[in-house]
Order: C-alpha cells, then sequence, then structure tokens
C-alpha cells in the first residue's frame, strides 16, 4: 500500500504487485488522508489479463486497472477528466495534442522539443489529467504516460487543444465547438452511469468553449511544431 | 420502437449528442449529432412514441413544412438508429 498525489488528489493505491509502485515513484507522498482509495480484485486483474491483445504481467495488467478505477471517479468527484492526449507546457501554457493512436503525437511533441529546445515540458506523453480549479483548465502529468514514458509531475493551463492528422503538407486552423465535439468524444473515457454523464457534461462544455481547438494536418518533420506553435499561440 | 438502455442525449456546446453508457458503449461506440429536429424525435422515440404519432408531432411543432419531408426526416433517423443497433 502506498499513496500518490495525482492532480492534487490524494489518492491510496492497496496494490499487489510492485510494478505500479515503481510506476508512480515520483507521485508518492507520505501516508495521508486519502480523498480515493483503490484495491483491484483478483477477478478484474484476470480479466485484465485475459482480454489483453498481447501477453502482459499481472503487475502490468494491475496498473492499467488501477488507472482506469481512478479515471472513472474524476468526472463526479473532482472535476476532472482523463484525456487520451499528448501535453506539453511552453512558456507557461499548456497545448494539448489528441489523435487516434498510431498518428504521430510523440512524434508531434517531439519535434516541439527539437525546434524549442528545452523550455518545452512535456506534462504527460499520453494520459494527462483534465481538471477544473477555480474556474480554469489544468492538464495535469501522472504516472501513466505511454510507450516513451514522457511524464513530469506538474500542471499547466490548458491553452489550446490541438487534434492531429497526418497529411502531405502542414497546416492548422481552428474547429468548432461541434467538430471538436466529435473528435475529443473518442478519447475520452466512456461514461458507464447517468450520474457520470451529468457531470462529465458540464467538464466537456467548458473545454470546448473555453480552449480553442484546432485541427493541425501536419507531416512528421520540424515545420510542423513551427505551424503548430505559430497557430496556438496568440 | 424503443431506444434501447443506456443511451442517453445531452446537449454540449450547443449540440445534442447521444451518448453511449457502459455495456451499451459496445454495441455502439461513439457519438451522433442530432440536429433541432432529430432532437425532437430522439424525445418521442424515447417516450415510445411510433412512426406515425411522430410524423402527427412534427407537423404541429413545424407548421407549414410538407409532410413528404417529415416523412423521410423520421424514417431516416429512425433507420439510422435501428442501423446502429441503438433503436430495436
Amino acid at each position: 500500500m502506498f499513496y500518490i498525489r495525482m492532480a492534487d488528489i490524494d489518492i491510496c493505491i492497496k496494490n499487489k504487485y510492485t510494478y505500479v509502485r515503481a510506476l508512480c515513484k515520483d507521485y508518492i507522498v507520505e501516508e495521508t488522508e486519502a480523498q480515493l482509495t483503490v484495491e483491484i480484485s483478483w477477478e478484474m486483474l484476470d480479466g485484465q489479463v485475459n482480454s489483453s491483445r498481447i501477453p502482459i504481467t499481472p503487475g502490468y495488467a494491475e496498473s492499467i486497472c488501477i488507472y482506469k478505477e481512478i479515471c472513472k471517479q474524476l468526472p463526479l468527484r473532482f472535476d476532472a477528466y482523463f484525456l487520451h492526449s499528448a501535453v506539453i507546457e511552453y512558456e507557461g501554457k499548456g497545448y494539448a495534442f489528441s489523435a487516434k493512436s498510431g498518428t504521430g503525437k510523440s512524434t508531434h511533441i517531439g519535434l516541439w522539443k527539437k525546434v524549442f529546445g528545452d523550455g518545452v515540458r512535456v506534462v504527460n506523453g499520453d494520459k494527462p489529467i483534465i481538471r477544473c480549479v477555480d474556474g480554469v483548465l489544468y492538464a495535469y502529468g501522472t504516472p501513466w504516460c505511454g510507450k516513451e514514458c514522457w511524464q513530469n509531475n506538474i500542471k499547466a493551463p490548458l491553452h489550446a487543444l490541438c487534434f492531429l492528422e497526418r497529411a502531405e503538407t502542414n497546416a492548422i486552423r481552428r474547429i468548432d465547438a461541434g467538430d471538436a465535439l466529435l473528435r475529443i468524444f473518442h478519447q475520452i473515457l466512456t461514461p458507464e452511469d447517468m450520474q457520470t454523464v451529468d457531470a462529465m457534461t458540464p467538464l466537456l462544455e467548458k473545454t470546448l468553449l473555453e480552449v480553442p481547438c484546432y485541427l493541425l494536418e501536419c507531416r512528421p518533420d520540424e515545420q510542423a511544431a513551427q505551424v503548430a506553435y505559430d497557430g496556438m499561440k496568440r | 420502437m424503443k431506444i434501447k438502455n443506456g443511451f442517453v442525449v445531452r446537449e454540449i456546446a450547443g449540440q445534442h449528442v447521444v451518448m453511449a453508457l457502459g455495456d451499451a458503449s459496445k454495441i455502439f461506440n461513439g457519438i451522433i449529432k442530432l440536429n433541432d429536429s432529430a432532437r425532437f424525435i430522439w424525445d418521442m422515440l424515447a417516450k415510445g412514441s411510433e412512426r406515425d404519432e411522430i410524423v402527427a408531432a412534427l407537423a404541429t411543432e413545424y407548421n407549414g413544412v410538407d409532410k413528404t419531408t417529415l416523412e423521410n426526416d423520421v424514417d431516416t433517423l429512425i433507420d439510422t438508429l435501428k442501423g446502429a443497433g441503438i433503436l430495436e
């Protein structure tokens, strides 16, 4: 058992395997009054191992289940949600890039690091949490972050939300809330009950109305990062 | 006709959208955008209304629109929802 503080939420994790503790090392805090306690049953663990397309260890399966359990609780209890995306912080602003797996999110944020240097910090490469605090939407780092393991235990105010698509030339344009809604919906955790839908609805609405959304058609080259930055910096 | 359990409609940022909850998302994984008249039809389907009843109610709501257009609207939405496995 150990405690983490993630997205400014104190969480107690009752783990069976050591993998998840090692994964969470940047987030571990002293024993504290937890706002959320997570423990995965053996049945659930088996289910996760058996449903995986590729062979996975029980420890890895446990870590996936733990994050899923945490994310399920976010909208209703913490004004927060999981957004499948890569988030970077640059000049104090958070830029979230979202796309289907395999489109090139990691490649693209790697290009930002190359073009803009050390000023670019990765908040999370794949699985950040978006949380509304005092009316402001922040992207938070989490230990769960995709195969490159790019993450930092930091937060950044969400300045722009950018959907990526591969193309022959680099171009960026604003998209309206309706278009963005159809795109963002595929990148969140599907609510399982009515209460969560009702908590998620205002969160999505706030995101779409307050954070400018863009479509970036891009190549995997440095110009793509420049085009993205010029289009979104304001 | 009946909308299966687990499908809900909500208005988000001015858009009417149908979402699938929990197990329903295994039938239909995504989101369907409804315009104002489709939302009207959806709400009637959700209450268990049948096609002709919906057409009649639409005719009152959208006074002046010809019946064929309204019937087409209702049939198209019903076909789409049946095709997606949402309506049975």
